[in-house]
């Protein structure tokens, strides 16, 4: 988690402290600053977050801007479910949750709505012309193939670093479902990054 | 290439996964990042951030969802206890007219005074 130093005057008018939003002991200090109603401790709360939240959605949905919507979902929903957060939990596991669900909501809706047009690929907003290769293409078209869950589960496991179990709450799965899920996902992607390496 | 099968689980493939974090890379602007912490608070200070007008919370919820269903079981049983009631009622008053017409008729035939059949009636005997 990146350090956030803020003058904790906006939190507490008495106090010159500073704060440094990088444990648990202060986060859960701008928690309850932020069941407070305290509107700059929820600003915090969301520079300390946004980053990894949108990690978790850009796992789940397939491109950029939904990623970014469930995001914004997520937060907001937090912000109103924020009384009914116990602030001895941990608050990231809590919104990595909240911002699952937006996510998975999103992909849902988008599945309905996109029911006859599927994506060939999973976009790459920030692609780099220079950085475009057969391997990056293919890839993204086997990642459109594989099945939501399982894409979700190798980019929240393999790139995002979180574990099965965290995994495996954030979207709703047993533990050991993740685990399978991740198997047959990397089974996929290393047949096609296989195929691809053979023919260049 | 890194992967490899073990066990049940392939390990990680270094090139699979670089290749999977350029295509999920986060955009790298610290612009970006104010930028939408400055939508998301925007959005909770134009109030969409507050629990809807309709809305109900939670806990509200669910004491009215148990609201409701002892008034539904105290609702049925009530309709249950009237219709035995009622029931009953049509089961006597069908025996006491059957009876009536039974004795009444017999009376006038004139083998008993309506004196004895009003009796046989109200003692319940044909």
């Amino acid at each position: 988690m990146s350090a956030v130093a803020r003058p904790l005057r906006a939190l507490d008018g008495t106090r010159q402290a500073r704060i440094v939003a990088d444990g648990p002991e202060d986060e859960r200090a701008l928690v309850l600053a932020a069941q407070r109603g305290e509107r700059e401790a929820f600003s915090l709360l969301v520079r300390t977050h946004e980053r990894r939240a949108y990690a978790v959605a850009r796992a789940i949905v397939v491109n950029h801007e939904d990623a970014e919507d469930a995001v914004q979902e997520a937060f907001l929903h937090a912000y109103r479910a924020l009384d009914r957060f116990l602030p001895d939990q941990a608050f990231g596991a809590w919104l990595h949750r909240i911002v699952a669900n937006a996510a998975l909501d999103i992909t849902r809706r988008r599945k309905v709505r996109d029911a006859d047009e599927l994506p060939e690929t999973v976009a790459s907003p920030f692609r780099d012309p220079a950085e475009s290769s057969e391997l990056r293409s293919r890839l993204q078209g086997a990642l459109a193939k594989l099945p939501a869950r399982q894409r979700a589960v190798i980019v929240l496991h393999d790139v995002e670093g979180f574990k099965h179990a965290e995994i495996g709450r954030m979207l709703g799965i047993p533990e050991g479902t993740a685990r399978s899920d991740l198997h047959y996902a990397r089974s996929h992607l290393r047949g096609v990054l296989g195929s691809v390496r053979s023919e260049l | 290439m890194t992967m490899e099968q073990r066990g049940l689980e392939l390990v990680r493939d270094d090139d699979l996964t670089r290749a999977l974090a350029a295509i999920y890379a986060a955009p790298p602007e610290a612009a970006y990042w104010t930028a939408l912490e400055q939508r998301i608070l925007a959005r909770i200070d134009a109030g969409e951030g507050e629990d809807e007008w309709w809305s109900v919370p939670d806990k509200w919820l669910r004491v009215g969802l148990v609201a409701a269903g002892i008034a539904v079981i105290v609702a049925g049983s009530l309709l249950l206890r009237t219709q035995t009631q009622a029931s009953r009622m049509a089961t006597i008053e069908s025996a006491v007219d059957s009876a009536a017409t039974d004795a009444f008729e017999v009376a006038r035939r004139g083998r008993l005074t309506e004196e004895q059949a009003t009796l046989r009636v109200l003692i319940g005997r044909d």
